[in-house]
């Protein structure tokens, strides 16, 4: 079954071409990952997908429903439920400890659960920093909270954005080996990448120029 | 309550403790917009009040007379009248009593009034000296000071003829000189019980002056009750006295109302000003929550529960400091101690709350209507 | 650079510099209308107190004991007058613009239906020509601001007419438009009722006519009796109480600042300088309160100013405080980059000092606006903008702006250009 379906999907801002014609198949449970240099369009398309943005044209199915016909509050729905986001700059709540970062996807969701939320970090490795603030951690923690808050709900997908590129080496084998124990539970992941070294960890690597797919590599 | 209840409570308090700065920020503003909310309110309330009884400077503003055209009217029936009249809106009743009598020759005319309340009613007569305390102790005007070149400490000899029709004699020492710019300054002034002692007449009064707090609409008020419980004492209203002050005071009131009307408004705006900009300073967390799947609905309600903290801490705050503000005020400009409008506190509190949260809702609302995804990204 | 970054930063940053700019002229506003109005507020309830009629009352230097009490028949030729022709000196002083009404008054006894009836002579509002060249209209219409008056308004060249007291009108049974017939020792007129008037005192029982119609009645034509002066005065202080008792006790300095300050008691002393044989006698009952109103008034406006120009420099410091602390990445940003503290600072101090500014100016044309609006509105009259205020306001903003930067510029000094930069 197709976790996800990118149909012709275009992205026009303004005279802009951002995305044109874009076609993508996911399958559930594999790891995508898209790749290009700067203004390649990358970031639109993840945002697309990610149920931030709507494309100009062209279709997007995630998990059997077609995401642009949804309204906004329909999308965000979708976020909650079916998307767990990892991003570039983490993005934590600046006056919340990691364990309450955590616990804010559960609160959006449905219910929280510190015991859960406490495992979620654990899992990442930060069960003895749960009580810091997000200044208190460094770089590759903050993005494991970052990581940790993804994976609370148990979304289907996983959509990294960039997620080392503000991270040292050691960091980034640490984050990357959480993405590969979540892929081998079987969620499905999309990283969005410049970098070839993260790309080669996916199954897939699409490869966007001027907002066109250019390749498709499986590795 | 639930979990979730207590979670967002404590996200809640998070943000108040752990954001202290902006907090501050937050709070003084608030704290300044209930300041002035509340001083300037209740100065509004009080300064009229208290220019009022400022404006009796000027003196009594009704007169008790002798109805029927009869000369004189009884004590008695006098006190029945002022019993008529709030007490403690009462400021001084001076009655007053005139005779004729001769000194040196030279007519004069001799005023009988109580001393104490004189000061009271007309408090604006300039007296040198002192006041008579002790029999045969008088004040002149200061006409007859300078005619009959009489300085304080000397004395006058007067004669007259009492009611009983038997001639009195008596040498009077001056204790004080007044001087008022009109009839008083022709006048000798004795105690009424020792005029009434040389008359051997007591207790009768032809005028009465009155000092009373009120409005030209409640003395006219006073006038009427009188004028029905009473037949023997005629009540006037002195109206060039309370018509000018009910215009002179008219126009201060509305000065102040304006005044504070447009401090008011601008002291909102500022307060508003503050908290948007306390507000849009977190536009990527309100982005960030939104991504992670927080409706609308959910992200409002946080920072109208935040909005609502901060209006009435802040409100509670500038209530302390807006009593102080016009208690300032009432002390420096009137010597007195401020009357406070209780429901002015808890009013004062509910628009600080309103006005935050509105102040609040209006960069949140802005920063909902962008995707998630621009606010994330760009600076 | 610092040129460009500043112009980027003003450019780019519209919206957030805009709230500033809004904060600064709303204080300026706020500043500058209640200034305006404190500047303005005395002269302004000066004029309101005027409702209270004249504050002085010119009377001939013999008559002082006699006539006002007692109006004894047998005494009548001790009585001296003042010449008609002296009164335009009122105008004449050093203060005559001051000198806001006056009126003359010339008091006779007339029979009327075979009863004593006190008739005053006046001028009601008389058109003067001033030796000086002004021109004035003055009289006592103006200055009796509490009487009710019934009918059309008397004129001074309505020698027919005369303005009946309430008591004596019901006395005598008279109405608008009745005749009436007054006998004097020497003459006996015929005037029309033109107007009955209340004035709650002993003025309803009195007659009021035209000046000359008294003077001829009572034979004493070219004469006035007293005269009623309202004069604009400013609050008595010490010097003016040393004054009053004896002009000549003060030293030459105090002298000419008390000759040349509208007190009372200087306004008198000019008064008799210029005109002969007169004493002009402050009414107390006026003056007096009228200076311990008008002295409350200001103290009140003046604190209630000094706490709102409080106010609003808190309002606009904690508006630039919370603008400096939301930029801190940028700050971070520029310190990392190799800006020094002293750099930093210059260029946040040159761009809010540079929107303040903006904003002042708006904001002071805006407080012009509102002083005008409450002068309209409550006294119904101009408020004189006072050049003053343009520098204090002035001075104001750029040091509320600089002392509302300081804890955004300390906070700014401690910032790490590390902490900002990694989202700390």
């Amino acid at each position: 079954m197709n976790m996800l379906e990118v149909n012709n999907v275009s992205k026009i801002y303004g005279s802009l071409h951002a995305l044109s014609e874009v076609n993508l198949t996911v399958e559930e449970g594999k790891w995508l990952s898209i790749m290009g240099p700067s203004g390649s369009g990358k970031t639109t398309l993840m945002n697309i997908i990610g149920c931030m943005d709507k494309p100009s044209l062209g279709s997007v199915i995630l998990d059997g429903q077609d995401i642009t016909q949804l309204s906004l509050p329909q999308l965000t729905e979708i976020r909650r439920d079916k998307i767990g986001l990892i991003f570039q700059q983490f993005h934590l709540v600046s006056y919340l400890t990691a364990l309450e970062n955590v616990m804010v996807a559960q609160y959006y969701h449905s219910m929280v659960d510190e015991k859960e939320a406490l495992l979620a970090l654990e899992r990442v490795g930060l069960a003895a920093r749960a009580k810091h603030l997000p200044r208190q951690l460094s770089g590759g923690e903050q993005q494991r909270v970052c990581i940790a808050r993804a994976l609370i709900n148990y979304p289907k997908l996983i959509l990294a954005d960039e997620p080392t590129g503000n991270l040292d080496e050691s960091n980034e084998a640490m984050v990357m080996n959480l993405l590969h124990q979540l892929h081998a539970e079987g969620s499905t992941i999309i990283v969005v990448t410049h970098s070839p070294e993260v790309s080669k960890h996916a199954q897939t690597t699409v490869v966007l120029e001027h907002g066109k797919v250019a390749s498709i590599i499986n590795n | 309550m639930n979990k979730n209840q207590r979670f967002i409570l404590k996200t809640l308090f998070s943000s108040l403790i752990r954001r202290r700065s902006r907090i501050a920020i937050a709070l003084l503003g608030v704290a300044i917009g209930a300041t002035v909310l509340l001083g300037m309110v209740t100065l509004c309330y009080d300064i009229p009040r208290q220019m009022g009884q400022e404006f009796r400077s000027y003196g009594a503003n009704l007169l008790l007379m002798p109805a029927n055209n009869q000369s004189t009217m009884p004590m008695t029936e006098v006190k029945k009248a002022v019993d008529l009249l709030p007490s403690d809106k009462v400021l001084g009743v001076t009655p007053f009593r005139y005779d004729s009598i001769r000194s040196n020759q030279q007519p004069y005319t001799i005023v009988g009034t109580q001393f104490d309340q004189v000061s009271k009613t007309s408090p604006y007569w300039k007296i040198e000296g002192e006041l008579p305390k002790n029999p045969n102790e008088i004040m002149i005007g200061t006409d007859i000071a300078q005619f009959a070149k009489l300085s304080i400490g000397s004395t006058m000899p007067i004669s007259g003829k009492s009611k009983e029709n038997s001639r009195f004699d008596e040498e009077l020492t001056i204790t004080g000189i007044v001087k008022t710019g009109r009839a008083e300054d022709n006048f000798i002034f004795i105690d009424l019980n020792d005029l009434e002692t040389l008359l051997e007449e007591r207790n009768q009064a032809e005028v009465v002056e009155i000092s009373i707090m009120a409005t030209q609409d409640e003395l006219q008020r006073y006038i009427q009750t009188i004028k029905e419980h009473s037949n023997t004492v005629e009540p006037h209203l002195i109206k060039w006295v309370t018509q000018s002050e009910a215009s002179v005071l008219g126009k201060l009131s509305s000065l102040l109302y304006l005044v504070t009307l447009v401090v008011l408004i601008l002291t909102m705006i500022c307060v508003a000003t503050t908290m948007m900009t306390v507000v849009m300073e977190r536009r990527k967390e309100i982005g960030l929550k939104k991504a992670i799947g927080a409706t609308n609905k959910s992200i409002a309600k946080e920072f109208l529960a935040e909005g609502l903290i901060l209006g009435i801490i802040g409100g509670v705050i500038g209530v302390i400091c807006g009593l102080i503000f016009a208690q300032v005020i009432s002390a420096n400009v009137f010597g007195r101690s401020i009357v406070v409008e209780f429901y002015l506190i808890p009013t004062t509190i509910v628009i600080s709350a309103v006005v935050t949260i509105i102040a609040c809702l209006i960069p949140v609302k802005r920063a909902l209507e962008v995707e998630p995804a621009l606010v994330l990204r760009g600076e | 650079m610092f040129r460009r970054m500043l112009l980027s930063v003003l450019v780019r940053q519209k919206k957030k510099l805009f709230l500033i700019a809004l904060t600064v002229a709303l204080g300026v506003s706020l500043a500058t209308a209640m200034l305006n109005v404190m500047f303005d507020v005395g002269d302004k309830v000066n004029q309101e107190l005027k409702a209270y009629g004249a504050n002085l009352n010119i009377v001939p230097k013999g008559a002082a004991l006699v006539n006002e009490l007692y109006q004894l028949d047998d005494k009548q030729d001790a009585i001296q007058y003042i010449k008609q022709d002296d009164l335009v000196k009122i105008k004449m002083i050093f203060w005559a613009y001051n000198i806001v009404d006056f009126a003359p008054y010339l008091t006779t006894q007339v029979m009327v239906n075979g009863k004593p009836v006190t008739l005053v002579g006046t001028w009601f509002n008389k058109h003067l020509t001033i030796p000086t060249g002004d021109e004035v209209d003055t009289g006592m219409l103006a200055m009796k601001s509490w009487w009710s008056i019934e009918g059309n308004t008397m004129k001074d060249d309505n020698l027919q007419g005369v303005m009946v007291g309430e008591a004596i009108a019901k006395q005598l049974n008279l109405k608008l438009g009745d005749s009436i017939e007054l006998t004097s020792s020497t003459q006996k007129i015929t005037l029309t009722v033109n107007n009955i008037f209340h004035s709650g005192g002993v003025e309803d029982n009195e007659l009021y006519v035209s000046l000359p119609v008294a003077q001829n009645l009572a034979n004493k034509v070219g004469l006035v009796e007293r005269v009623e002066v309202s004069a604009l005065t400013t609050p008595e202080n010490d010097l003016a109480r040393k004054a009053a008792q004896d002009p000549n006790s003060l030293s030459r300095t105090e002298w000419d600042t008390w000759y040349c300050t509208a007190y009372i008691s200087s306004i008198a002393y000019q008064l008799e300088e210029l005109m002969p044989d007169v004493r002009v006698k402050a009414i107390m009952q006026v003056a007096e309160s009228e200076g311990s109103i008008l002295q409350k008034t200001q103290l009140l406006m003046l604190l209630l100013t000094i706490l709102s120009l409080i106010c609003s420099a808190l309002a606009i410091s904690n508006l630039v405080t919370a603008n400096v602390i939301e930029r801190s990445t940028e700050i971070g940003l520029l310190k990392a980059l190799g800006a020094t503290n002293t750099s930093v600072a210059m260029l946040i101090l040159t761009e809010i000092l540079i929107i303040a500014l903006l904003g002042g100016i708006v904001g002071y044309f805006i407080g012009l606006g509102f002083a005008q609006i409450i002068g309209q509105t409550v006294f119904g009259s101009f408020v004189e903008p006072k050049m003053i205020i343009v520098p204090l306001v002035l001075i104001m903003v750029s040091l509320i702006t600089l002392l509302g930067s300081m804890p955004a510029l300390r906070i700014m000094m401690f910032l790490r250009p590390t902490d900002v930069l990694h989202g700390r």
